[in-house]
């Protein structure tokens, strides 16, 4: 028993596979239209719970195989692609760090699936939403379990799309569906991060194996810009400062999801990514510094902002945010065991505490104690505060406002130069005056045109125009010789000299 | 709205804001949800034309949406009948008239209703275009034939923008605020950018205790805490509004003041200011409500802060209306004249911008065309390129030659709307080609004109058709209840519960365990209106209908003896809650405790929520449990007597009720539920509430008559009452003897679990305790069967569970943490019986109905009905309405799904972090609900009842008007007969056969949708 337990952490894959693989039966359910009804919402429950609970199973096991065969470390389980001498692998890292944050993933992941089923019964959403939540149990532990940086990216990106169709759960609403095009937006420039770092690594070191990256021994210099693609990554994940705006957008969706993505387990993300990267980080002192500063200012402005909340949702995600803040200062400052342990600890409680955010009524029975007289009576800093020191908005007037006005550039020209050469539909107009019925418009309409016209032409001329066209006068002539011919054939002098002519051939 | 225009405009606005009370939502802060009538402010009216009203001001359906309608047709749940009924009801005249030949006006009605509603053709293009040729399409061209000839000609595109445009600009300040007209011209909705700028200020000065710092302006009003705050924000300089924020620093302290200049610059007529601010207000329906009702209640918040545990509560932020509408038409303006500036180059004033349009018909007509016209895609994209060229701020040149095919498009779509109507209404008639080439143009004429004047009557018929589907199903089976002789044992016991359609099903069931209980309903307060405050409540809160204001309070008071106990129990209490308080607050706010108490209670919080999620039954049961041990249980009693009469308290409510008093309420309570006579040996009075988990709508689900609270306290105190020797002796010079074999117990039934919680049964003397052992015992085996009734409508129940699985599901649904719906509510109540039980007892009413007692036989004046129908009458109504709206436009009367919501400022919810604030019920609790008026059966002479509503305008209001509809059961010969508000009293006759069962189970078992009523043969024993 305990030496099957030792070949167990080769199926460490199926970890984030089984959730994948509920999340692509449910979305295929709900393409071939067999999900609708309450009938249909125990299957799709049921198969994201159990994809959920038997993640959970085996890194328990996993877990357990620990105490006797000791951390299995990192695993190759097969080359995704390779090229000459790099290869990209499916591989796995299992360590402390990543075993017990993936497993304490695991088990609020099974039992946030768990309470949405219930909590989400009848929803118009509902299966949609559960395929979206496999996709992101999938993703999470990609990015926790990775052995490689390829891997983790793949993971990370899972991660961020799940979160910005779950913010778009209600795309009715116009707010909803802005603010997750906001989240995604402001993701994507830590995936830039990300991508940067990894090519460098593939460019520098030749591999993206993380016990190859953390080990090689790289100039101080190029590490320090290795690195810096990472870190903002991380920052970005987290929501630290300068991008924390996006995370309180993000609490459009329904409260499980607000819970498990940005109170619980999606926020921590950038916190284990440096975690991970522990080993670079202790080489570059100034890079942990600039850690420790963001994540002092971060959980300044955070708990500045929580103050003057008034609802749920925002209240505990400043809370969140102030003390993931805090993790980067610890790993700032070099105590990356501390950082790990609070970060599964606050984990495990904000999972609970945003679960039970509409309980709140019932849950408190008081105003909390105001802050000190000194700042309760400043103005200034109130209305900051309140308005969240403006990032939201500086954030859409130096990001998304240039990238409007370029998709507005974009736009331009295509309606101008690319529309019109492609062509529109009903834009059409007659090339040829006598045929009104043919219209087009743009190049290929009138490539085509010219080249229907043209076999048109050789048709017109070559057959159709009636008689004595050239055509039928040259058929004719055909068709009067070759009767000839087959008159002067079917005559028996003629027909004797082929007998015999075949004869003197086969002779 | 109308308002003198001498009065200084300071009056004319309190003016202004008085009407603004009927029409703008008027729910409490949420932990005080009572169900009221959602239209109360238009209650004046007729129903149907409060529900137009309320249609044209909000832009809510006041209806359900006619395919719902249609799909009860076809489910058999409205008949054909039903409809011809309905027609006349509506009072729909000449109806045998004809209108083309061998066409009757009541045939092309019904053909009309049948056909659906005219709104859902939007689909016709796609529909003709489809490759199935149905005999709707051949029917078509012949249609548009007919309507083609009977149209008015097209105009000229000029003469159409021109229309359109002075009819756009006539609506501001009437039906719309600028606003709205400039989504039409643009596409973009400024109200998105004012809701999110307002917000967060709002919900920061009316916030009951969420958020730890206050703006440091907020005792000043709300005026000038945003003042304050948004002259030194920055985000106005960020939304390319530089300028404003001076403006803002620079403006006058008086809201009144920059109210009128703001209005005069919108609006140079005065005459539309208040329609102005009309619409204005209900553009944020949910968060103008709340401040006008936090306005109209300034005692609130200071109640709300008196109530806090500690010394955190600052002065409450004064809330006046005038405040709000100030900084509403400020930034109204402001981000008009910007919208304005980049729709037409310069910020021009509402007049300026009606004379530039009239100037430019090509450019309105396209941009009309396109955020308000449903264009083809060429059009469109045409449309959208020209407008999106100008907004960036390049010359266009296009206006003018796209106008005239946009101008063709819209008026086509109105002629093909036309012929589609007609091609529908005769498929419905079953009409052939060969009909329709009878027909001329005149005849279609006819017939269009027909269908147009139905139109705004259309849902009014179907709701009335709806009605009387289930009216006639209650009253054959009224009738054929009546029938039956009925005999019922000597009572062992007396039980009066909650007039609550929920209790129905309780009652009928104890009844059906213990054929020798007699059941009794009353309004749940159980006529002890007071002030109650138990041993570990902090404040008191009233226990009685929202409309009276109790001059009594009740405490719960350690029982002699127990007092050192009582303060250990409230020391370690107050320790408990004190630290449960100390791990939320500070783990949200505080810097050094907060990560602690985070890394403490990481762990335990984890094996919680899995806990709760595996077994969230026995985790509430062990919760409790656990509590109680650490809490320590005190023994209690309820402090009835007032110890010297006219003792009071704070503001003149008087502490306990004197004999007197006591004398009065237990003598009316029982005349007026007929319980005179005939005492069993124990009476037992139950009050109820719910419980549930995670859920901000928790009051909802309590006891309507006691304020959205639980009724058990009431139940306590009035058994406490009349077991009082002094009061039995005083009853008995007023006629009502109740013997001493006789003894009063209370209890409180959990609508969620279906539990029971007794009080005071130790004190119970020993000879009754053989009763109460057999009486607890038959009312959990009731409580077990209506579980497993309530069980066929949920699901995720068991299918056809035995009473223990249902009662073991109901009691893990009402602890789960993730259950959106622990218990279903009021939905799907329909009716209210007040009577004798011998005229429902031996029905099944699937929990429809509410049931109040009442003798007719006691009470040859009315005295007694009059009372009942006073204070039943506007508490079931208000349910009755509250979850109408709710149901037929959740989106707008009710508050939409509850997975996104989002408690704000521990008041309201919002959907998301930045919506409007959502009022009404949540859709969980709406969605099985049959949404039509309550109709209230009274026991009672049509002809006494007429004299009551000569009496009363109240119920003038309510039954004249028709938001509820009342019906008349002779107490003598059992005949019905109905009151239509036009006709009077209408006797009715009709079928009275029923199918019959032995027991409810028999007739519920399996089913899961709604159920007519059967007799139970089991309970006529």
């Amino acid at each position: 028993m305990i030496e099957l337990l030792r070949d167990l952490a080769d199926l460490v894959w199926l970890v984030p596979a089984l959730p994948l693989l509920a999340a692509v039966l449910v979305g295929c359910r709900q393409l071939l239209g067999g999900a609708s009804g309450d009938a249909a919402e125990r299957l799709t429950a049921g198969l994201s719970e159990l994809a959920a609970l038997a993640a959970l199973l085996l890194l328990v096991l996993i877990d357990l195989s620990v105490i006797w065969h000791g951390w299995p470390g990192h695993r190759v389980i097969g080359t995704w692609f390779a090229a000459a001498n790099w290869h990209g692998n499916l591989s796995f890292l299992l360590d402390a760090l990543a075993l017990s944050v993936a497993t304490l993933s695991a088990l609020i992941g099974w039992l946030v699936v768990r309470f949405s089923a219930t909590y989400l019964h009848r929803e118009a959403g509902f299966h949609r939403y559960f395929m979206v939540l496999c996709l992101f149990l999938a993703g999470i532990q990609c990015v926790l379990l990775a052995g490689n940086g390829l891997l983790l990216f793949v993971g990370w990106e899972m991660c961020g799309i799940a979160s910005f169709l779950l913010i778009g759960y209600a795309w009715q609403r116009p707010l909803a569906t802005g603010n997750a095009l906001f989240a995604f937006i402001t993701n994507r420039t830590g995936d830039a991060g990300l991508l940067f770092s990894l090519g460098l690594a593939a460019y520098w070191v030749g591999s993206f194996e993380w016990p190859v990256l953390l080990a090689v021994p790289l100039p101080l210099v190029d590490l320090r810009v290795l690195v810096l693609g990472f870190a903002v990554a991380a920052l970005v994940k987290s929501a630290q400062l300068p991008f924390t705006p996006w995370i309180l957008r993000a609490l459009e969706g329904p409260t499980p999801s607000s819970a498990i993505f940005y109170g619980s387990v999606m926020v921590h993300a950038g916190v284990f990514l440096l975690l991970r990267l522990e080993p670079m980080l202790a080489q570059l002192p100034d890079v942990l510094a600039g850690l420790l500063l963001v994540g002092l200012l971060t959980s300044a402005y955070a708990w500045l902002c929580g103050l003057v909340q008034t609802d749920v949702k925002s209240g505990l995600m400043f809370a969140t945010v102030f003390q993931v803040g805090l993790m980067f200062v610890a790993i700032g400052l070099g105590w990356t065991t501390l950082a790990t342990v609070h970060l599964c600890l606050h984990m495990a409680w904000r999972a609970w505490q945003f679960l039970l955010a509409p309980s709140w009524l019932v849950l408190t029975r008081d105003r909390p104690a105001p802050p000190p007289a000194w700042l309760r009576r400043n103005q200034w800093l109130y209305t900051a505060a309140l308005q969240r020191f403006w990032l939201d908005k500086l954030g859409v007037t130096l990001l998304a406002g240039p990238t409007e006005a370029i998709a507005r550039d974009v736009r331009a020209l295509e309606e101008n130069f690319i529309d019109r050469a492609i062509g529109e539909p009903g834009r059409g107009r007659p090339i040829l005056p006598e045929r009104p019925l043919v219209c087009v418009d743009g190049w290929p309409g009138r490539l085509l045109a010219s080249a229907s016209e043209m076999l048109q032409r050789v048709e017109n001329r070559l057959l159709l125009r009636g008689r004595g066209g050239v055509a039928e006068r040259l058929l004719r002539d055909a068709g009067r010789w070759l009767r000839t011919l087959e008159e002067l054939l079917e005559q028996p002098r003629y027909l004797m000299m082929a007998v015999m002519v075949t004869f003197v051939v086969i002779l | 709205m109308q308002a003198n225009h001498e009065l200084p405009l300071r009056q004319r606005l309190q003016h202004w804001i008085e009407h603004l009370t009927h029409i703008l939502p008027a729910q409490a802060p949420i932990r005080d949800f009572v169900h009221h009538n959602t239209l109360h402010g238009f209650q004046h009216l007729p129903f149907a034309q409060a529900l137009a009203a309320a249609q044209r001001l909000t832009g809510a359906q006041a209806y359900w949406p006619e395919d719902r309608f249609l799909a009860e047709y076809s489910a058999g749940r409205i008949t054909r009948a039903d409809l011809c009924g309905a027609l006349e009801d509506v009072g729909l005249a000449e109806l045998e008239s004809e209108i083309v030949p061998g066409l009757t006006r009541r045939d092309l009605l019904l053909a009309t209703l049948l056909a659906g509603s005219p709104v859902s053709h939007q689909a016709q293009p796609g529909y003709l275009k489809s490759e199935r040729t149905t005999p709707l399409e051949q029917l078509f061209p012949r249609c548009s034939q007919l309507t083609a000839e009977t149209s008015i000609a097209p105009t000229d595109w000029r003469e159409l923008a021109a229309e359109r445009w002075q009819m756009l600009c006539d609506e501001v300040g009437v039906s719309c605020t600028l606003r709205r007209l400039l989504e039409h011209l643009s596409g973009e909705d400024v109200l998105e950018t004012v809701r999110s700028i307002l917000q967060r200020h709002l919900a920061a000065h009316l916030d009951l205790g969420f958020a730890a710092w206050r703006n440091p302006a907020c005792s000043n009003g709300f005026f000038a805490a945003w003042k304050a705050s948004a002259s030194f924000d920055l985000a106005w300089e960020l939304d390319e509004l530089p300028g404003v924020r001076d403006e803002i620093h620079d403006l006058p302290d008086d809201p009144v003041l920059v109210l009128e200049t703001e209005l005069r610059s919108l609006l140079p007529d005065e005459a539309l200011w208040p329609g102005y601010l009309e619409r204005l207000a209900l553009e944020l329906p949910g968060w103008s409500g709340m401040f006008l009702w936090r306005d109209r209640h300034p005692d609130f918040a200071s109640a709300a802060a008196g109530s806090a545990h500690s010394a955190n509560s600052v002065a409450p932020a004064p809330v006046d209306m005038v405040d709000y509408l100030a900084v509403r038409i400020f930034l109204e303006r402001h981000l008009c004249a910007e919208l304005i500036r980049r729709l037409t180059g310069a910020p021009l004033a509402f007049t300026d911008l009606q004379a530039y349009y009239q100037g430019q018909p090509a450019e309105f007509l396209v941009r009309y065309a396109l955020h308000s016209a449903n264009l083809p895609e060429d059009l469109q994209a045409a449309a959208a390129g020209l407008c999106a060229a100008s907004a960036d701020g390049r010359e266009v040149s296009g206006w003018a030659a796209l106008a005239p095919s946009l101008a063709a498009h819209l008026l086509a779509d109105q002629a093909t709307a036309r012929a589609w109507q007609l091609a529908r209404l005769a498929e419905q008639l079953a009409w052939g080609e060969a009909e329709l080439l009878a027909l001329d143009a005149a005849g279609a004429g006819r017939l269009l004109a027909e269908v147009d004047a139905i139109a705004p009557l259309r849902s009014q018929v179907w709701l009335a058709a709806y009605e009387a589907h289930y009216r006639e199903q209650l009253f054959g089976a009224l009738t054929a209840n009546a029938r039956h002789i009925h005999r019922w044992p000597q009572p062992s016991a007396q039980v009066v519960m909650c007039m609550d359609d929920r209790e129905e099903g309780t009652r009928r069931h104890l009844e059906e365990v213990a054929p020798d209980i007699q059941t009794f309903g009353a309004a749940g307060f159980f006529g002890v209106a007071m002030y109650w405050q138990g041993v570990d409540d902090a404040a008191r809160s009233a226990l009685c209908p929202v409309v009276v204001t109790p001059e009594h309070a009740v405490r719960e008071m350690p029982r002699p003896g127990n007092e050192a106990a009582q303060a250990a129990h409230t020391r370690r209490r107050e320790t408990r809650l004190r630290w449960r308080e100390r791990l939320y607050q500070g783990t949200r706010r505080q810097a050094l405790a907060g990560p602690l108490l985070t890394a403490v209670a990481g762990a335990p919080a984890l094996l919680t929520l899995a806990a709760a999620s595996l077994a969230p039954a026995w985790l509430a049961d062990t919760g409790r449990r656990w509590r109680q041990q650490f809490d320590g249980r005190v023994r209690t009693e309820v402090a009835v007597s007032a110890a010297v009469a006219g003792e009071a308290v704070a503001d003149a409510v008087q502490k306990g009720f004197s004999d007197a008093e006591q004398l009065a309420r237990v003598e009316g309570f029982l005349r007026t539920i007929g319980l005179t006579e005939d005492f069993a040996p124990l009476v037992l009075i139950l009050g109820h509430g719910s419980g549930s988990r995670n859920n901000p709508h928790l009051s909802a689900y309590d006891c309507g008559a006691c304020s959205g609270r639980h009724g058990g306290p009431n139940a306590r105190v009035f058994a406490a009452m009349a077991n009082r020797r002094a009061v039995r002796e005083q009853l008995i010079g007023r006629g009502i003897v109740i013997p001493d074999s006789c003894y009063f117990v209370a209890a409180e039934h959990h609508t969620g679990d279906d539990s029971v919680e007794w009080y005071d049964l130790d004190q119970v003397p020993d000879a009754w305790q053989e009763k109460l052992d057999t009486l607890l015992a038959q009312l959990a085996d009731a409580c077990r069967l209506h579980a497993v009734e309530r069980c066929r409508r949920l699901a995720s129940a068991p299918p056809r569970p035995t009473p223990w699985q249902a009662k073991q599901h109901v009691a893990g649904r009402v602890a789960d943490l993730a259950q959106a719906r622990p218990e279903l509510g009021h939905a799907t109540n329909a009716a209210a019986f007040i009577g004798r039980r011998s005229m429902s007892r031996g029905l099944f009413l699937d929990r429809r109905v509410f049931l109040i007692s009442y003798d007719p036989a006691s009470d040859p004046d009315g005295g007694i009905v009059e009372r009942i129908l006073l204070a039943a009458g506007p508490v079931g109504a208000g349910i009755a309405l509250e979850y109408y709206f709710s149901t037929v436009d959740n989106e707008r009367f009710g508050c939409g799904s509850k997975v996104t919501h989002n408690l704000t400022g521990l008041f309201g919810v919002m959907e998301g972090a930045d919506s409007d604030l959502r009022t009404g019920l949540p859709w969980q609790m709406v969605e099985i609900h049959e949404p039509m008026r309550l109709l209230v059966v009274v026991e009672q002479t049509p002809a006494q009842l007429t004299q009551i509503l000569g009496r009363q305008p109240e119920l003038q209001e309510l039954v004249g008007n028709g938001w509820i509809n009342l019906a008349a059961q002779d107490p003598s010969t059992a005949a019905l007969s109905r009151y239509c508000p036009r006709r009077g009293w209408l006797p009715w006759s009709g079928e009275a056969v029923l199918p019959q069962v032995a027991k409810s189970i028999d007739w519920f078992a399996g089913e899961s949708g709604p159920l007519a009523p059967a007799l139970l043969r089991g309970a006529l024993a």
